[in-house]
C-alpha cells in the first residue's frame, strides 16, 4: 500500500469536492454501518458464492465480500480462477447444478446466449431502490444488447471497458539498455522497433532472459494481441466476442487484412530471432506475468491489470509502460476500439438458480453506489478501472496507474457495436458455431509452426468465420427474428471518436 | 399315485413356467447380485447406451433445448479433420507406450527377481512409487523439471552439451507428444514391473539353479524357458497396459490440455473440449462428443476383439504344447 | 557410473563371483532408482525454495530454505478439505466395490441361474471401453438424480470404474473353491448369506485385498471424474483437483504448488511403504487370478 502515492498530486486533486471528501471518510467506516441493517433479506440458503477472473478486482471483492459477509452473517466463498479454468468451470457447474451465484461469463460467450440457455435471471427485482440507483451511473453503463435483454437488466458493472487491453509492459532497465528509453506513454514501438528491441534484449542478457513473452497455452490471448496490432495498423475491426475481427465498416471478418498479416508476421519474426521466452506456449498469463518479474523477458503485451499486482508484489521492479506497437511512424497516434463503455468480461452475471440471489443483489447495490464504487477505486487502480469516472479523482493510485489511464483516455475509443443497434441480433448470437481454428488457435499454430502460410491461414479462418456468421444469421430469421448482415456494418462511422447514442439514431 | 400325479403336472409345465419356476428359485442369487448390477448398469452399461443416443442429438447440454439430427453428428464427425488427428495421436500414443512400458517393466523384473539381491525391495518400491503419486502432482513436477527456462533437465543438457539450446519439451508441437510418452512410461512402468513379477513366480525356482554359476546359462535359460513361460501373461499384461494407455486424459489435462495447437490432444481431451471446455466463443457440443466417443470406443472394441482371439490362440498353443 | 560398471564387467568376467556380480547389478540398480524418484526428491526440495529462488537457484538444496509454502499451501489451499474429500471417497468406493464385486462374483462363479451367460457376455463386451468415452451420460445421470454435485454421486460413480474386472476376479476366484465347503455349512443349517460372509468371504481373501488396493490406488488417482463433477465448486475438490486448480490469482504460485503436492504424495506413500506386500500380492493377483 504504501507504494501507493496520492494521484492528487496531479490536476486531480483540484477537482476533488468535499462531497467527495465525505464519500472517502464513509468508504473508510465500519462495513456494518455502511450497509444499514439489511431489512428484508430472506434467511441465507448456504453460502454466497462468487466466482471471477481474479486479479487485482479479485483482491478487493475477496475483501469486501468477506467484510459483507461479517456483516450480514451470511458465509461467502471466493474463488478466483484463470480464464482458461472459468471457460469449463462455469457450463459444468451450470449442468449440475453447482454454479456459483454470480461469475463472470467465459470469455467469447455472449450473454444473450446465455440468458436463452437459462443461465442467467435478471437483476432488477433483486436491487433496492433499482430505478434511483440505475440512474447515478454514468450514461451508457446500461445498453440493450450489452447488459440489458428485453429490459430486463442481467449484466451488473461495475468497472469501465475504456482501458488499453493490450498495452506494451516492459522492463525499464532491459529497454533503456537495449537503447530504447524514448519509449512511453507518449511514444509507442514501431513493428521493427518492437522486434529489434526483442533481439537486443535477448543479446544484452547472454542467455538469462528473452525480449518477449506471451502467455501463450491461453489461447484467447493470440487473438487479443493479433488484433490489438491489426486495429494499431489501422484494421476497423472490433476487438471481443463475436465480433473479434470483424471490419465495423463492412461487416465482414478480416483476419486476412493487411495490418493482421502484419502484426502476426511480428509475432513469428520475434520468434525466428529466437528472441520470445522459450516454453511461452505453455505457459498461462499469470505464468507469464511472474516470469517477467524475476527478469525471464523484457517486454509482454497484456493489460492495466498488471501494474497494481507487481507493484504490489514486487515493488522494486523497474517498469514502464505505452500503447502497443504500431506497424510504422505514421501510424503511431491510431487509437484502439473497445466495444462498449462498461466491461463485460468484469460484469456480475447472476444464476437463474442462485441460492442466495437477494444477498447478490444487496452486496451489488452496494458497488453499484458512490461509496462502493470509491473503496473499489482505491484497491482495483487502473487496473479494472472504477465505472463511475469521479472516484477515479479521489482514489489513490500511482504514477504508472495515471498514466495507464490517461493513456487510455487519448487512445481507447468506442467502437459501434451491431447488438445495440439490434438487439435481436443475439439470436444470431445463439445460433452461431465457431468453426475451429478460430482466430486464436490460427495465430496460436502459426507461432507453434503447426500452421504456414499466414496470410493464407488468416484468409481461410476468415472465410469460414464469415461463413458461420452467415448460416447462424439465416436459421435466426427462419426462426423469425428480424436480422440481416447489414446491421453489421457502419460505413459512416468516424473511428476517432467514440459512437454514442445520438450516432446509433443518425445511422 | 401321488408320485404319477406330479410327474403329470410336471410334464404339463409350459417352458415359460419353468424358466419362471428357476428365476424363482434363483432369487436369492438375484439378490446377490443387485449391488453389483446396479453400479455396472448405471455407471456402465447405461452410459453405454446413452452414448448411442446422444450422439443423435444436436445438445448443448444446458436445459431442455436438444434437437434429434439423426446420424449428422457421425457425418459431420468423418469430415473433422481435428478427430482424425486425436484418433490417429491416440494410437500413436499407444503404440509408443505399451511396448516401452513391457520391455523395460520385464528387464527390471528379472533383474529385481533374483531372491539373493539384496535391497531388491526397496529398488521396487523406489520404481513403484510415480504410480502411488496422483497425476496432479506429477504434472507439477514435471512441468518444472521439463521448463525450457532454467529447469534441472534442461540445465543438465546444457551443462553436459548435449543441446545447444534448451529443449521445449512440453511447448515444442513435435515433441510434446512424445515427451508426454515417456512421462507417461515413467509413471507406470512400476505396475507393469508388479505384473512381470507375478509373472515371474509362475516359473519354478529349480530352473535358475541350474544356471547359477554361468552367465552364458543364465541368458539362455532367461530366453528358452523363462520367456516361453511367461509369455501368455504378457497378452494380458499387454491388454491391461494397453487399455490403460487410453486413458492418457488425467496427465494430459494436467499438463498440456492438448496444446500447443493440438498437438497433445488425444481421442479422450478431444471428447472433453467438445464435450466440456470449448474455445472460447465456442459452445460444448455434447451430442458430437458423444459421437466421437462412439466412433472411438467401437474401434477399441473392434481392436480388443482381436486381442482376445491372440490370447486365445496362444492359449491353445500352449495346450497343445503341453 | 554404469559405463564403467559395464566395462569392468566385461574385462573381469572370469573372476566375478556371483556375489560381485550381484553388488554390481545393485549399483546400476541403485542408479537407475535415483534417476527414478529424482523428480519427485527434487520436488520436495523445491518445495522449501521461496518462489524467487525456484526458477534462479539451478541447484536442488535451497538457498534460503523456508517453510512458508508450507503454510501458505495450508491455510490457503484448503488442503485440509480436498483431502478429506479424497479421503471420503476413496474409502466408501473401496468398500462399496468390494462388497458388491464380491457378492456378485461369488454368484457368476459359483451358482448356475439364467440369465448367467447373457450377463457375463453383456459384461466382458463392456470391459474395454475407457472411461473417458463415458463420461457425458454418467456425468448427465448423476445430475438427473441430483447427486451430480454431491461427494456421494462422485464415489458411486467411481465404483463403477474397475467393477467388471472385480467381479470377473472374484467369479474366477469362487469358481476354483471345492463345492464341499459350501454344502458342509449347509449341512450344518448356516443360511446362504451367513456362508458367504463368514466361509467364502474369508477364503477370498487374495482377490479382496486385490481390489481394495486397484480401487484404492484408482480411486485415489482419479482425475476425469472429481473434474467435472467438483471443478465448479471449491468444497468439494478432491486432492487432484484442487492441485491442479491451484494456480493462484495473480501469479502462479510454483511453491505452494510443490509444497501442497509434497503434501498430497506423503500420506499415499507412507501407506504404500507400510503395506507394500498388500500392494504387491494385490496387483500380481490381477495378472494371477
Amino acid at each position: 500500500m504504501s507504494n501507493r502515492i496520492y494521484a492528487g498530486l496531479s490536476r486531480r486533486t483540484l477537482l476533488g469536492s468535499a462531497a467527495y471528501l465525505g464519500l472517502a471518510m464513509a468508504a473508510g467506516r465500519a462495513f456494518s454501518q455502511a450497509f444499514g441493517d439489511g431489512g428484508g433479506l430472506p434467511p441465507a440458503d448456504g453460502s454466497l458464492r462468487w466466482l471471477d477472473s481474479g486479479g487485482q478486482k479479485g483482491v478487493f471483492i475477496k475483501e469486501y465480500l468477506t467484510k459483507y459477509g461479517e456483516a450480514r452473517g451470511i458465509e461467502v466463498v471466493y474463488d478466483g480462477l484463470p480464464w482458461k479454468e472459468i471457460a469449463s468451470v462455469l457450463p459444468l457447474g451450470i449442468r449440475n447444478g453447482s454454479a456459483p451465484d454470480t461469475f463472470n461469463l467465459p470469455i467469447g460467450m455472449e450473454p444473450s446466449v446465455a440468458i436463452s440457455e437459462g443461465w442467467l435471471q435478471p437483476i432488477d427485482d433483486l436491487i433496492p431502490d433499482f430505478d434511483n440507483w440505475k440512474k447515478a451511473y454514468p450514461n451508457g453503463s446500461f445498453v440493450e444488447g450489452i447488459n440489458v435483454f428485453g429490459g430486463k437488466t442481467y449484466g451488473f458493472p461495475f468497472s469501465t471497458e475504456r482501458r488499453f487491453n493490450n498495452a506494451l509492459l516492459f522492463n525499464q532497465d532491459m529497454m533503456n539498455e537495449a537503447g530504447y528509453d524514448h519509449i512511453n506513454a507518449d511514444r509507442a514501438l514501431t513493428f521493427d522497433e518492437m522486434r529489434e528491441a526483442a533481439r537486443k534484449i535477448t543479446e544484452n542478457s547472454g542467455g538469462r532472459s528473452f525480449g518477449f513473452i506471451i502467455g501463450g497455452a491461453q489461447e484467447p490471448r493470440w487473438g487479443n494481441t493479433a488484433t490489438m496490432l491489426a486495429q494499431r495498423g489501422g484494421a476497423t475491426v472490433g476487438s471481443s466476442g463475436l465480433l473479434e475481427g470483424m471490419d465495423l465498416k463492412t461487416g465482414e471478418f478480416a483476419f486476412d487484412h493487411d495490418a493482421y498479416v502484419a502484426g502476426v508476421e511480428l509475432l513469428l519474426a520475434m520468434n525466428s530471432d529466437r528472441s520470445v521466452f522459450p516454453g511461452s506456449l505453455t505457459i498461462i498469463a499469470p505464468q507469464a506475468r511472474e516470469f517477467i518479474t524475476q527478469g525471464a523477458a523484457g517486454m509482454i503485451i497484456q493489460g492495466p491489470w498488471n501494474i497494481p499486482i507487481w507493484e504490489e508484489k514486487t515493488p522494486n521492479f523497474n517498469f514502464g509502460v505505452s500503447p502497443g506497437p504500431a506497424p510504422d511512424e505514421a501510424s503511431l497516434d491510431n487509437p484502439v476500439w473497445v466495444m462498449q463503455l462498461p466491461n463485460s468480461t468484469n460484469m456480475m452475471w447472476l444464476n437463474a438458480k442462485a441460492n442466495n440471489a437477494q444477498y447478490a443483489g444487496d452486496f451489488f447495490h452496494w458497488l453499484g453506489s458512490l461509496e462502493g464504487q470509491l473503496a473499489y477505486a482505491n484497491v482495483a487502480s487502473c487496473a479494472d478501472p472504477a465505472i463511475f469516472p469521479e472516484t477515479i479523482k479521489l482514489a489513490q493510485l500511482s504514477e504508472r496507474a495515471v498514466t495507464m489511464l490517461q493513456m487510455a483516455e487519448k487512445r481507447v475509443r468506442i467502437a459501434p457495436n451491431p447488438f445495440v443497434r439490434n438487439p435481436e441480433l443475439s439470436k444470431v448470437a445463439a445460433a452461431y458455431v465457431d468453426p475451429t481454428p478460430n482466430l486464436a488457435q490460427a495465430v496460436q499454430g502459426l507461432f507453434a509452426g503447426q500452421l504456414t502460410d499466414v496470410k493464407a491461414t488468416l484468409k481461410k479462418a476468415s472465410d469460414a468465420r464469415n461463413k458461420a456468421l452467415d448460416e447462424a444469421i439465416a436459421k435466426a430469421k427462419s426462426d423469425g427474428a428480424n436480422v440481416s448482415r447489414d446491421d453489421f456494418a457502419f460505413a459512416a462511422w468516424e473511428e476517432t471518436r467514440d459512437f454514442g447514442p445520438e450516432d446509433y439514431a443518425k445511422q | 399315485m401321488a408320485v404319477n400325479h406330479e410327474v403329470a403336472a410336471s410334464v404339463k409345465l409350459t417352458r415359460t413356467d419353468r424358466l419362471a419356476a428357476r428365476i424363482w428359485k434363483s432369487r436369492l442369487d438375484y439378490a446377490f447380485l443387485i449391488p453389483g448390477l446396479l453400479v455396472f448398469g448405471a455407471f456402465i452399461f447405461w452410459p453405454m447406451i446413452a452414448s448411442f443416443y446422444y450422439s443423435a442429438l444436436n445438445w448443448t447440454g444446458f436445459g431442455e433445448n436438444a434437437e434429434f439430427v439423426g446420424l449428422a453428428n457421425y457425418r459431420e464427425l468423418l469430415q473433422d479433420e481435428f478427430f482424425y488427428a486425436a484418433f490417429r495421436r491416440s494410437f500413436a500414443f499407444m503404440l509408443a507406450t505399451v511396448p516401452l512400458q513391457m520391455i523395460l517393466g520385464l528387464i527390471l523384473a528379472i533383474v529385481l527377481n533374483n531372491k539373493l539381491l539384496r535391497l531388491s525391495t526397496l529398488f521396487r518400491a523406489m520404481i513403484f512409487l510415480p504410480v502411488v503419486s496422483p497425476v496432479a502432482v506429477i504434472a507439477i513436477v514435471m512441468v518444472l523439471m521439463l521448463s525450457p527456462f532454467n529447469g534441472p533437465i534442461n540445465g543438465f543438457l546444457l551443462d553436459a552439451h548435449l543441446v545447444d539450446r534448451a529443449v521445449d519439451f512440453l511447448g515444442s508441437p513435435q515433441i510434446a507428444l512424445w515427451t508426454l510418452a515417456g512421462i507417461f512410461v515413467w509413471k507406470w512402468t512400476g505396475i507393469t514391473l508388479i505384473y512381470w513379477l507375478a509373472a515371474l513366480q509362475t516359473v519354478p525356482a529349480e530352473l535358475y539353479e541350474a544356471a547359477k554359476l554361468d552367465d552364458v546359462k543364465t541368458r539362455q535359460v532367461i530366453w528358452h524357458i523363462v520367456l516361453p513361460m511367461i509369455a501368455p501373461f504378457a497378452v494380458v499384461i499387454g491388454l491391461i497396459s494397453a487399455i490403460a494407455a487410453l486413458n492418457v486424459f488425467p496427465l494430459i489435462q494436467a499438463t498440456t490440455q492438448g496444446g500447443p495447437f493440438f498437438s497433445t490432444e488425444v481421442m479422450e481431451v478431444y471428447i472433453f473440449r467438445t464435450a466440456f471446455a470449448p474455445a472460447s466463443g465456442q459452445f460444448p457440443r455434447l451430442g458430437y462428443a458423444s459421437a466421437a466417443g462412439v466412433l472411438f470406443g467401437l474401434s477399441i472394441m473392434v481392436l480388443t476383439i482381436f486381442q482376445a482371439i491372440a490370447v486365445r490362440r496362444t492359449r491353445r498353443k500352449e495346450a497343445e504344447d503341453v | 557410473m554404469s559405463d564403467t560398471a559395464v566395462a569392468s564387467s566385461r574385462s573381469q568376467k572370469v573372476f566375478l563371483t556371483p556375489r560381485r556380480k550381484r553388488q554390481i547389478t545393485s549399483i546400476i540398480l541403485a542408479g537407475i532408482c535415483a534417476v527414478w524418484v529424482y523428480p519427485l526428491i527434487w520436488m520436495i526440495a523445491a518445495s522449501f525454495k521461496p518462489n524467487s529462488e525456484l526458477f534462479s537457484n539451478q541447484s536442488m538444496i535451497p538457498i534460503d530454505p523456508t517453510l512458508e509454502n508450507y503454510i501458505r499451501a495450508w491455510t490457503e489451499a484448503n488442503l485440509q478439505r480436498y483431502f478429506f474429500n479424497t479421503l471420503f471417497v476413496t474409502v466408501g468406493s473401496v468398500v462399496i466395490t468390494t462388497l458388491a464385486a464380491a457378492l456378485a462374483g461369488y454368484v457368476l462363479g459359483r451358482r448356475a441361474f439364467p440369465g448367467k451367460w447373457v450377463l457375463m457376455g453383456l459384461m466382458v463386451f463392456t470391459l474395454f471401453i475407457p472411461q473417458g468415452y463415458t463420461i457425458i451420460p454418467i456425468f448427465q445421470l448423476l445430475t438427473n438424480l441430483g447427486i451430480g454435485q454431491s461427494l456421494w454421486g462422485l464415489m458411486l460413480a467411481t465404483c463403477g470404474h474397475n467393477i467388471v474386472i472385480f467381479m470377473l476376479l472374484f467369479a474366477g476366484y469362487f469358481t476354483q473353491i471345492p463345492k464341499e465347503l459350501e454344502e458342509a455349512s449347509r449341512m450344518d443349517g448356516v443360511g446362504p448369506v451367513k456362508t458367504f460372509w463368514y466361509v467364502m468371504l474369508p477364503l477370498a481373501k487374495p482377490i479382496v485385498v486385490t481390489v481394495v488396493v486397484m480401487q484404492a490406488l484408482m480411486a485415489w488417482n482419479d482425475f476425469l471424474l472429481p473434474l467435472v463433477i467438483t471443478l465448479a465448486n471449491p468444497a468439494m475438490r478432491t486432492l487432484s483437483v484442487g492441485i491442479y486448480s491451484f494456480k493462484g490469482e495473480h501469479f502462479v504460485d510454483w511453491g505452494g504448488m510443490t509444497a501442497s503436492s509434497t503434501i498430497a504424495i506423503v500420506p499415499i506413500v507412507l501407506l504404500f511403504l507400510f503395506l507394500q506386500r498388500y500392494f504387491i500380492d494385490g496387483l500380481a493377483g490381477a495378472v494371477k487370478g
